[in-house]
């Protein structure tokens, strides 16, 4: 091991630490989540992907409010910080149009996507990240980040290859999971210098951890909810 | 009170077996040569193993008659006769019979008198588990020493013709195939005390972390492919049918395998979150996967949080001695013992990660002197 492999000051590596066993934590309740464990255990149907990525496509239209949001609340003494954020926010607010490409080719209908509304989870996730990127300097984000970003990297190395291989899918309409897959080292080791830049006492540890562990909390939920989606 | 390991013993049957050896006595599936095998031994890294079965498919040793003969090693360099034996805990994977349990059948061919006896049923971990039921046995007085052993005699489930009979042989699954060039026979056992003699370890703690109720199945027998629960070997009208279907077979869901390294590392942050352990404690690190298995964008962040332990500091004999499940981690602890260099004070850190339904067990051992 070089030195100059351990990028991360002391409290970065602890915050690293914190973040990883709430992304384990976090990976787990997925593998609870009905419509992720029928996933795992094979028994998925195409059905259920068009409801999996008619939920998500909310979430991912939010997702970009919530990120310009936060860059916007960062004053000058975050000026780097927010620069980051805005390339994040530029690089990913027309993801969803990826997602109702997919929606389509998998044989959905683009005006029922399109119409759909949030679920109680993507409702509850929305207004939790919209709150806290209102506040000055909303600097905890980066565990939010970490959890999204980390769901990206799972959908491009396992869930997309699942679908297709349960679905008889050919990768046509797992276009947005496996794009989650592209440029992977370069955006951890963004997140590493951003850890480091912004958590550098308790306080921040602490509130970098706790926004990770309810994004977790509430992306479960968000989730979890998709098998209660009332027929439309 | 503090519990020690004062000795240690293994035995492995028969002379080694090289890889391009395995299937003159596993036999060849459909009688052609496996085309995966290779892929699969660069990744798990083994060279050579030891069955306890012949060419001809004839048992040598049974499973019991093993695991005998590994606490008779370790009884051999031990400061205990027999007879002062007051505990017997003993893991397998699969016992010679169904029933009883395998605990018994050891007792027997140990010739063990009026022993408690314990048996741990499960994977890699199991005797992990036997372990820690001994250890709690002696930390809360019950007994001064117990006899530990885990042994394994998976071969017999990979002889060509277990195949043949499921009619996998002309459609050979990876998952199917994948523990036939990985898992082999042997046995290992140690001896736990509550006092300590010569340059032996003492137990600070064992702990484990399961995961089945957030995981699917990962390795099993008793399913078919597809890992319906719901039916089970058992649940044909012959065992006949049920090995026709092909569930009868040992398989692992390779697509899974990878929830192992982040189990591990989850585990780990947890013991270093709870203080038993640091990274920069551990003087030798004995994990039931080699470290290269470990390898990958979660180690990496492992080392970016300053928890990983470097490379000279594991100690693995699995290339050598080959992968005997339960088994691997009192071989690898014994060998450890007899033939590496250690001081008072060092601490061996030991670690068993499951696949089955994924139970991962961490144990602190501290070098101690009489």
């Amino acid at each position: 091991m070089k030195k100059e492999d351990n990028v991360l000051t002391e409290q970065g590596q602890q915050c690293l630490q914190n973040l990883l066993r709430i992304w384990f934590d976090f990976e787990r309740r997925l593998g609870k989540v009905p419509i992720i464990r029928r996933l795992e255990q094979g028994n998925f149907s195409i059905e259920d992907y068009q409801k999996l990525i008619r939920n998500l496509r909310q979430q991912v239209i939010e997702g970009s409010r919530w990120i310009s949001r936060c860059a916007s609340s960062f004053d000058r003494d975050y000026a780097d910080v927010r620069s980051v954020v805005i390339g994040h926010a530029r690089d990913e607010h027309r993801d969803y149009e990826m997602l109702e490409q997919d929606y389509v080719a998998a044989g959905g209908d683009l005006a029922d996507i399109q119409k759909a509304d949030r679920n109680p989870g993507s409702e509850a996730l929305h207004a939790f990240l919209m709150y806290r990127a209102s506040l000055p300097n909303p600097i905890d984000l980066i565990g939010a980040m970490w959890i999204i970003e980390g769901l990206g990297q799972k959908m491009a190395s396992d869930w997309a290859k699942q679908v297709d291989k349960i679905t008889d899918g050919d990768g046509r309409y797992t276009q947005f999971m496996r794009y989650h897959g592209e440029n992977d080292d370069e955006h951890l080791e963004k997140l590493y210098q951003l850890i480091d830049r912004v958590c550098k006492n308790e306080i921040q540890l602490k509130s970098i951890t706790r926004t990770a562990t309810v994004v977790a909390r509430l992306y479960a939920m968000q989730l979890d909810e998709i098998d209660n989606e009332q027929e439309t | 009170m503090d519990v020690y390991i004062t000795s240690t013993g293994h035995f492995l049957p028969g002379d080694p077996v090289e890889n391009d050896q395995i299937e003159e006595v596993l036999g060849y599936v459909g009688g052609k040569p496996s085309r995966l095998k290779r892929r699969i031994l660069e990744a798990n890294g083994i060279q050579t193993r030891h069955y306890a079965i012949d060419k001809h498919h004839r048992t040598t040793i049974s499973n019991s008659e093993m695991a005998s003969r590994a606490g008779q090693d370790c009884l051999d360099q031990s400061f205990l006769a027999k007879q002062q034996i007051s505990m017997l805990s003993c893991a397998t994977s699969q016992g010679d019979v169904v029933l009883p349990g395998f605990g018994s059948m050891v007792q027997a061919d140990l010739d063990l008198e009026d022993i408690e006896l314990q048996t741990s049923h499960g994977i890699c971990s199991s005797s992990m588990m036997a372990l820690k039921a001994a250890f709690t046995n002696l930390k809360t007085g019950e007994h001064d020493n117990a006899l530990v052993i885990a042994s394994e005699l998976t071969s017999r489930l990979f002889k060509a013709s277990r195949y043949e009979a499921a009619g996998v042989d002309k459609r050979l699954d990876f998952n199917a195939e994948f523990l036939r060039f990985m898992l082999s026979d042997g046995a290992g056992a140690t001896l736990l005390e509550t006092r300590p003699r010569g340059t032996c370890f003492r137990i600070d703690w064992i702990r484990g972390f399961s995961h089945a109720d957030s995981f699917p199945v990962c390795m099993s027998v008793g399913l078919t492919q597809d890992k319906k629960e719901n039916r089970t070997w058992q649940d044909y009208q012959t065992y006949a049918e049920a090995e026709a279907e092909g569930a009868l077979l040992i398989r692992q869901d390779v697509r899974l395998l990878e929830n192992i390294v982040k189990l591990g590392v989850d585990g780990f942050l947890r013991l270093v979150d709870q203080g038993l352990v640091t990274a920069d404690q551990i003087d030798h690190l004995l994990c039931h996967y080699s470290s290269h298995y470990f390898r990958g964008k979660i180690f990496d962040m492992l080392v970016k949080s300053g928890t990983a332990v470097p490379d000279e500091k594991w100690y693995s004999n699995l290339a050598a001695r080959g992968n005997t499940g339960c088994a691997s981690i009192m071989i690898m602890l014994d060998e450890f013992r007899r033939t590496q260099s250690y001081k008072t004070g060092d601490v061996v850190f030991c670690m068993v990660p499951e696949s089955g339904r994924f139970n991962t067990v961490y144990m602190k051992l501290t070098v101690a002197e009489e």
